[in-house]
C-alpha cells in the first residue's frame, strides 16, 4: 500500500538471509464462553449474547456492553448468571441435570 | 347662564332650537354664541322645572328630522333616476356630516336623560329582544336618531331603485365601459348602508347585507357563470386557468374600489364557486399531462385554484404522487453493473431532491403534496421486484453505498463530498421499512472495515453512525458501539499483552498485533473457522497471547480467525526487496517456497490443511498476482504445479494482494437476510418482555399493538411473527395466560 513506512531501511542495511521475512502479523480472533452448550437452558438465548430480561433493559445501558456474564456449576454446565440466581430461588438443582448446584465459576 | 332648574318656555326655546338645527344639519355657518346659547336652551329645557321638557324635546328633534329627510327625499329624486345615486350621496354627505354635529349639540340630554333611561348595552347584545324593536320603542342618543331616521324615511323607500342603478353601475365597469356615475358616488352610496346602521350593537351589516350584497353577489354569481362558460369554448385549460386568475384578482380589486371589506372573500368565494368548483373535470382532464410534462406555471396555477375549494386538491396530489413514483421506479429499474448500488442511490436521491424542489416551488411546501413526495418515496424505496416475489434491494444497496464512502479508496473525493453524501443517504434511509435489514449489512461492512483497517476516518464512522442513532435510536445502533468498544479494547490488550512480553522478555520474532473480537457483537458468521495448520513463524505468538489472555480472563475460549488475519512478508529474492501485505492463509503459502522453488499443489494444500475452497481461492489470487506461477491454464488441485517467479517486479515495492474474499458473495447476502428474522424474534421477544414487566397484565391486543410501535422503528413486524414470540414466551415462562381470559397475559416475575 502507499503508507511506507522506514523499517524497510533499517532492514535493507542487514543483508536478508531469508526469501521471505515475516514482518507483522494482524491477528483477529473471536472470544467466547467456554461452554459445552451456546444456549443458556434457561432462557434459551445464546449465552454469549445478554440474557432475555437484560436484553429487555438494554436500553439505557451505554456502549452496548451487557454485565450479562456466564456461571459454571460444579457439574459443568452453564447459564447466564442472571437467569441461574432467579432458578436457584425456586429450586437449588442444576435444571439439566438435578445436581445439588454449586457454583464452579464466574465468567470475567 | 344659570345652571339651576327654573321654569322654561318650551315653544320659545324649541323655536331657537329648530332654527338652529336647521344649520347644523344642513353644514350652514352657526355662530359660536348661538351654538353655545342652543347647548343651554337643550340643557334647560332638561332640567326644566317643575317637570322636565326633555321628552317633548325629544319628540319634536325626531320630528323636525323626519321632516327634514322628508324634504330631501324629494329633492335626491329631482333630477331622475340617471342623478339619483349621485343625490342621495350628496345629501347623505351633508346629513350624515350634520347629525354629527347635532349629536353634539344634544350633548347633555344623550348624556343625562337618555343613557339613563336606556337599557344597558348587555341586554341589547345579549338580551333575546329584538334590537330593531328595543331601539323604536325606546329613546336614542341623538346621532343614533338621525340615522335611523334616515333609514326609515330615506332608505327603505329609495333602497331598491338605488342598489339597482349601483348594480348596473358596476356592471358597467366590470364591462370596461366609462361609469355614467361617478365612482366616488357608487362606493359612497354602497357604504351609507354600513355607516346608516354603524351605531348598532349588534347586526350592524344587517341592512348592507340585505338590500345590497345579497343582490350584488347574486348578479356577480350569474355573471361568473356566463364568463365561465364563455372561456369554457376556447377548451384550453392552461388558458382558463390564467384567465380565472386574473378574474379573480380583478373582481377582488373591483371589491375594494367600491365595497364594504367584509363582502371580499364572499366576492372571491362566488368566482371559485362558479369558475373552478363548478368546473373540477375540466381541470382535471389537463391534469395528467401538466404533471407528466411538469408544466410548472400550469401546475401552479392549478395549484392555486384547486386549492381553493374543498377536497378538489385530492385528485392533483394523487397524480402527483402517481408521477414521482413512476419516475422513482424508473430510476432505478434494470442497474447493472459494479456500481448498481451508487447508482440505486444516487438516481433515487436526484428524483428526491427533483421533486421537493418542484413542490417548494410549485406547490408552495404543501402538507399534502409533501405527503405524497414521503408517500412515493417509501413505495419506490421499499418496492419489491418481480410484483413482489423479490426481496427488497435497498437496505443492502444502501449499505453498500455507504461502505464504498467510508472505505479507503484511490477515488479522489475529498472529505466534505463524502461528509455530504453520507448525510444525504439518510434521506433514503427514513424511508427503508426494514432498517433493521440494513443495519446488518452496514454491521457487516463496518465489521469488514474495521478488522481489515480500510476505514478512511473514524471521524466519519462516528458520524454516519450518530446520524443512524438520531434518525432511529440508540438501540438500533448498539450493536455497531459495541464493534468500536472491541476496537478500543483489542488496542488496550494489545498494549498489556507488549508489556507482559517486555516483562518475562519474550522476543515472538515477528511484529504482532491483535483483535479479539466478542462473539455474538461481530456479523461474522460461525461456520467460517476452517481447518489450517498454523506455519510454525507463528504458533510462538498464538502460544503467548492465548496464555496471557487465559489468565486475564475467566471461562473464556478464543477462536482464531485465520481467514481475517493479516500479514506483512518481506520479499528477499527479488530485485528489490518488497514489502506485501497478504492474508494469513496466502502467506502460509508464500511460506513454503523458502527452501523449494517449485510445488505441487496437492502438497501445499496438505501441508496446511486447507479446504479445497480456500486453497484455491488463494491460489488463484497469489497466481493471479504474478508472484507465483502455473503450469496449467486453471489451476487444479490435484494436476497443477505452482512455481515461484523470481523475474517478479512492481513499481511498488509496498503493495498488497487483495482475494476474492473481501468481495460480499451472494451466500453472504443469503445468510444476512436469514440471520435477519433470528435477530427479529429476538428483538420482538426481548420488547415483549420488556412491555409485560412495566404493565403485569395486559390484553392480547394491547400488546400486539405496543409491541408494533416499538419496533416500527426497527421493521414492521407481523402479527403472527409477534404471536410466535408470545408463545415462545409463554413456553418458557416469562409470561403466562391470565386465568379468566386466554386473551390476557401477565407477567411472570
Ligand atoms: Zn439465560
Ligand atoms: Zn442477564
Ligand atoms: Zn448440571
Amino acid at each position: 500500500m502507499a503508507d511506507e513506512n522506514d523499517n524497510d531501511r533499517i532492514d535493507d542495511n542487514q543483508k536478508p538471509e531469508k526469501m521471505f521475512t515475516l514482518k507483522k502479523w494482524n491477528a483477529v480472533a473471536m472470544w467466547s464462553w467456554d461452554v459445552e452448550c451456546d444456549t443458556c437452558a434457561i432462557c434459551r438465548v445464546q449465552v454469549m449474547d445478554a440474557c432475555l430480561r437484560c436484553q429487555a433493559e438494554s436500553k439505557k445501558d451505554s456502549y452496548g456492553k451487557q454485565d450479562c456474564v456466564v456461571v459454571w456449576g460444579e457439574c459443568n454446565h452453564s447459564f447466564h448468571y442472571c437467569c441461574m440466581s432467579l432458578w436457584v430461588k425456586q429450586n437449588n438443582r442444576c435444571p439439566l441435570c438435578q445436581q445439588e448446584w454449586s457454583i464452579q465459576r464466574m465468567g470475567k | 347662564m344659570s345652571l339651576k332648574p327654573r321654569q322654561v318656555d318650551f315653544n320659545a326655546t324649541w323655536k331657537a332650537i329648530k332654527e338652529t338645527i336647521r344649520g347644523v344639519i344642513t353644514l350652514d355657518h352657526v355662530p359660536r354664541t348661538v351654538w353655545n346659547d342652543r347647548f343651554s336652551d337643550v340643557y334647560s329645557l332638561c332640567v326644566a322645572y317643575p317637570e322636565p321638557l326633555a321628552d317633548r324635546l325629544y319628540a319634536e328633534t325626531r320630528q323636525y328630522l323626519i321632516d327634514h329627510v322628508a324634504q330631501l327625499l324629494i329633492k335626491v329624486q329631482q333630477d331622475g333616476e340617471q342623478s339619483l345615486v349621485k343625490n342621495y350621496f350628496l345629501y347623505w354627505t351633508q346629513y350624515s356630516a350634520g347629525s354629527r354635529y347635532l349629536h353634539s349639540l344634544y350633548l347633555y340630554l344623550n348624556q343625562q336623560h337618555i343613557r339613563t333611561q336606556r337599557m344597558s348595552d348587555a341586554e341589547i347584545i345579549y338580551g333575546s329582544i329584538d334590537p330593531n324593536v328595543a331601539i323604536q320603542g325606546d329613546q336614542m342618543e341623538i346621532g343614533e336618531l338621525a340615522l335611523q331616521v334616515w333609514q326609515t324615511n330615506m332608505i327603505s323607500p329609495l333602497g331598491h331603485r338605488l342598489v339597482k342603478l349601483l348594480l348596473e353601475a358596476i356592471d358597467l365597469d366590470r364591462a370596461g365601459l366609462p361609469p355614467k356615475i361617478p365612482i366616488e358616488a357608487v362606493k359612497g352610496t354602497i357604504l351609507s348602508f354600513v355607516e346608516v346602521q354603524a351605531y348598532r350593537k349588534k347586526s350592524q351589516l344587517q341592512l348592507y347585507v340585505e338590500l345590497f350584497e345579497m343582490p350584488f353577489l347574486n348578479a356577480s354569481g350569474e355573471h361568473f357563470k356566463k364568463d365561465a362558460a364563455i372561456l369554457l369554448q376556447e377548451r384550453n385549460v392552461s388558458l382558463y386557468m390564467e384567465k380565472v386568475k386574473a378574474k379573480i384578482d380583478e373582481e377582488l380589486f373591483r371589491a375594494r374600489q367600491f365595497l364594504y371589506s367584509s363582502s371580499l372573500p364572499k366576492v372571491a368565494d362566488r368566482c371559485q364557486q362558479h369558475m373552478i368548483a363548478e368546473h373540477l373535470q375540466f381541470l382535471y382532464s389537463e391534469c395528467q399531462n401538466m404533471v407528466k410534462f411538469e408544466q410548472r406555471k400550469d401546475l401552479s396555477n392549478m395549484y392555486d385554484l384547486l386549492k381553493t375549494v374543498p377536497n378538489a386538491l385530492v385528485s392533483l396530489v394523487d397524480t402527483v404522487f402517481d408521477h414521482i413514483k413512476n419516475q422513482g421506479l424508473a430510476a432505478i429499474h434494470n442497474l447493472q453493473g459494479d456500481s448498481v448500488h451508487i447508482n440505486f442511490v444516487e438516481n433515487l436521491l436526484t428524483v428526491y431532491k427533483k421533486y421537493r424542489a418542484l413542490i417548494n416551488e410549485v406547490f408552495k411546501s404543501d402538507q399534502n403534496f409533501m405527503g405524497a413526495l414521503d408517500k412515493a418515496c417509501n413505495s419506490v424505496i421499499n418496492h419489491r421486484p418481480n410484483d413482489g416475489r423479490s426481496p427488497c434491494r435497498s437496505p443492502e444497496l444502501l449499505a453498500k453505498y455507504c461502505d464504498t464512502l467510508l472505505k479507503k479508496s484511490s477515488k479522489g473525493i475529498c472529505e466534505s463530498e463524502v461528509d455530504e453524501k453520507l448525510s444525504e443517504s439518510i434521506i433514503i434511509f427514513k424511508y427503508i421499512d426494514d432498517k433493521d435489514v440494513f443495519q446488518k449489512f452496514y454491521s457487516r461492512s463496518l465489521a469488514k472495515r474495521l478488522i481489515h483497517q480500510q476505514t478512511q476516518s473514524m471521524d466519519a464512522e462516528e458520524a454516519m453512525i450518530n446520524r443512524l442513532k438520531q434518525a432511529c435510536g440508540y438501540e438500533f445502533t448498539s450493536k455497531l458501539h459495541r464493534m468500536f468498544t472491541d476496537m478500543s479494547v483489542s488496542a488496550d490488550l494489545n498494549n498489556k499483552f507488549q508489556t507482559f512480553l517486555n516483562n518475562d522478555k519474550i522476543e515472538l520474532g515477528i511484529n504482532f498485533g491483535i483483535y479479539v473480537l466478542q462473539a455474538g457483537a461481530w456479523p461474522l458468521g460461525q461456520a467460517v473457522v476452517t481447518p489450517f495448520a498454523l506455519p510454525q513463524q507463528l504458533e510462538k505468538s498464538v502460544q503467548m497471547f492465548e496464555s496471557f489472555y487465559h489468565n486475564k480472563f475467566n471461562g473464556r475460549k478464543l477462536t482464531w480467525l485465520h481467514h481475517l488475519c493479516q500479514a506483512e512478508l518481506k520479499l528477499g529474492y527479488l530485485r528489490k526487496p518488497y514489502v506485501v501485505t497478504v492474508q494469513t492463509f496466502q502467506m502460509a503459502i508464500l511460506l513454503l517456497f523458502e527452501k523449494v522453488d517449485t510445488l505441487s499443489c496437492k502438497e501445499i494444500k496438505e501441508t496446511l490443511q486447507l479446504n479445497s475452497e480456500q486453497f484455491k481461492r488463494h491460489a488463484v489470487s497469489l497466481v493471479d498476482s504474478k508472484l507465483l506461477l502455473a503450469d496449467t491454464e486453471d489451476i487444479d488441485e490435484f494436476e497443477t504445479n505452482l512455481r515461484l517467479n523470481l523475474d517478479y517486479s512492481n513499481k511498488r515495492t509496498k503493495f498488497r494482494i487483495t482475494a476474492a474474499v473481501q468481495k460480499e458473495t451472494p451466500h453472504e447476502v443469503e445468510q444476512t437476510m436469514n440471520s435477519v428474522e433470528e435477530d427479529r424474534k429476538m428483538y420482538l421477544q426481548a420488547a415483549i418482555v420488556r412491555i409485560m414487566k412495566s404493565r403485569k397484565v395486559l390484553k392480547h391486543n394491547l400488546l400486539i399493538q405496543e409491541v408494533y410501535s416499538q419496533s416500527k422503528v426497527s421493521f414492521a413486524p407481523s402479527v403472527q411473527l409477534i404471536k410466535k414470540c408470545i408463545e415462545s414466551l409463554i413456553d418458557k415462562q416469562y409470561i403466562e395466560r391470565t386465568p379468566h381470559s386466554s386473551e390476557e397475559y401477565s407477567y411472570v416475575a
